[in-house]
């Protein structure tokens, strides 16, 4: 589901694209995967911090994915502190 | 060829393949690899397939740089290899391992190397979509050439040593430079079959970098002074004698 907040790629290169709940709560399911978590405690965390997320991000007309990406890692590290820790880093390993 | 100078030219081999092995893109990408395929629930024997193409891919690319540019010298200095062949191969290593002391990460959280751009977003979108062990060797082989600008030091002075040896000998010395630069690859790729977090062997990759930037570094800087001085240095001395 999209919502009409805009998030701003990193580094400006790539165009602008609307906030989409699926796509956000797929990412953070699929970082909790990559640390080996059951298959139902990521999707419950992916849940929940979707939900929060989402409560943070209606205030706002636009944010940068960097701030999407630290919000979501802040969240997650109260579910699963491997995952949030591999959420933000995943763009820093190469 | 002495006893003494085969297994003197073995432990040059052994160094430059150790210094080799401090290098940290095929880990990276390795890592990274594992990660997305374990974040699209592929099974594990499927992950075993992947890690198992691409640890073959970069032991055949390192095992064939090696064995190309030793060739290469073989058939370009059938003799003796020239005393300035040596100084700009010393003067390369000592060069690179200054640079990696300065630049090898970049100045931001995480193992961001300094490689090119274009290079690491294309490795990056290559680790996201392997999906078969064809892909990921083929991966393998292109990690190892990513990171020329490193590792051309260490396998170019192994090479020039290696020629010098009997053919077992250098048929030993490909294998154990192999053997030595690829052993943390291996280690990363039995951990990760073995069930070991990604994000584990990510912390201890970042909390260390420092410490395998400065082993490069000085390692690079060791092997090409000390060779410098045995292949030049010493042999001038004895030629001015």
């Amino acid at each position: 589901m999209g919502l009409a907040v805009d998030v701003v790629k990193r580094s400006g290169r790539r165009k602008t694209e609307m906030f989409d709940t699926d796509k956000l709560s797929h990412s953070i399911h699929s970082a909790c995967l990559s640390v080996r978590t059951p298959e139902g405690q990521a999707e419950s965390a992916a849940s929940h911090v979707t939900g929060l997320v989402t409560l943070w991000i209606t205030q706002k007309p636009a944010v940068t994915s960097n701030d999407l990406r630290r919000q979501v890692a802040y969240h997650l590290h109260r579910y699963h502190p491997d995952a949030a820790y591999y959420y933000l880093h995943q763009r820093s390993i190469l | 060829m002495t006893p003494v100078d085969t297994t003197i030219s073995l432990s040059v081999v052994l160094l430059a393949g150790l210094i080799h092995a401090s290098f940290q893109l095929s880990i990276s990408v390795l890592t990274l690899m594992s990660g997305h395929a374990l974040g699209r629930k592929t099974a594990h024997h499927r992950l075993m397939d992947l890690i198992g193409g691409y640890l073959l891919g970069a032991t055949v690319m390192v095992v064939l740089l090696l064995a190309f540019i030793a060739y290469l010298f073989g058939a370009l200095f059938p003799g003796q290899i020239p005393s300035i062949v040596w100084v700009v191969s010393c003067s390369a290593a000592i060069g690179v391992g200054v640079s990696i002391w300065l630049f090898y990460y970049r100045s931001q959280l995480g193992t961001v190397l300094w490689i090119p751009r274009e290079f690491a977003r294309h490795l990056d979108s290559r680790a996201k979509s392997t999906k078969s062990s064809a892909e990921s060797f083929s991966l393998g082989l292109t990690s190892i050439l990513s990171e020329i600008l490193f590792v051309f030091a260490p396998i170019v002075l192994a090479a020039l040593v290696l020629i010098r040896l009997t053919p077992d000998m250098q048929l030993l010395g490909i294998l154990l430079y192999a053997v030595v630069s690829l052993l943390p690859l291996y280690i990363i790729g039995i951990l990760i079959s073995g069930g070991h977090k990604i994000s584990h062997i990510q912390r201890w990759r970042e909390r260390n970098k420092r410490f395998l930037q400065f082993a490069a570094g000085s390692g690079l800087l060791m092997l090409g002074i000390y060779v410098y001085v045995e292949h030049v240095v010493v042999v001038s001395m004895l030629g001015g004698l």
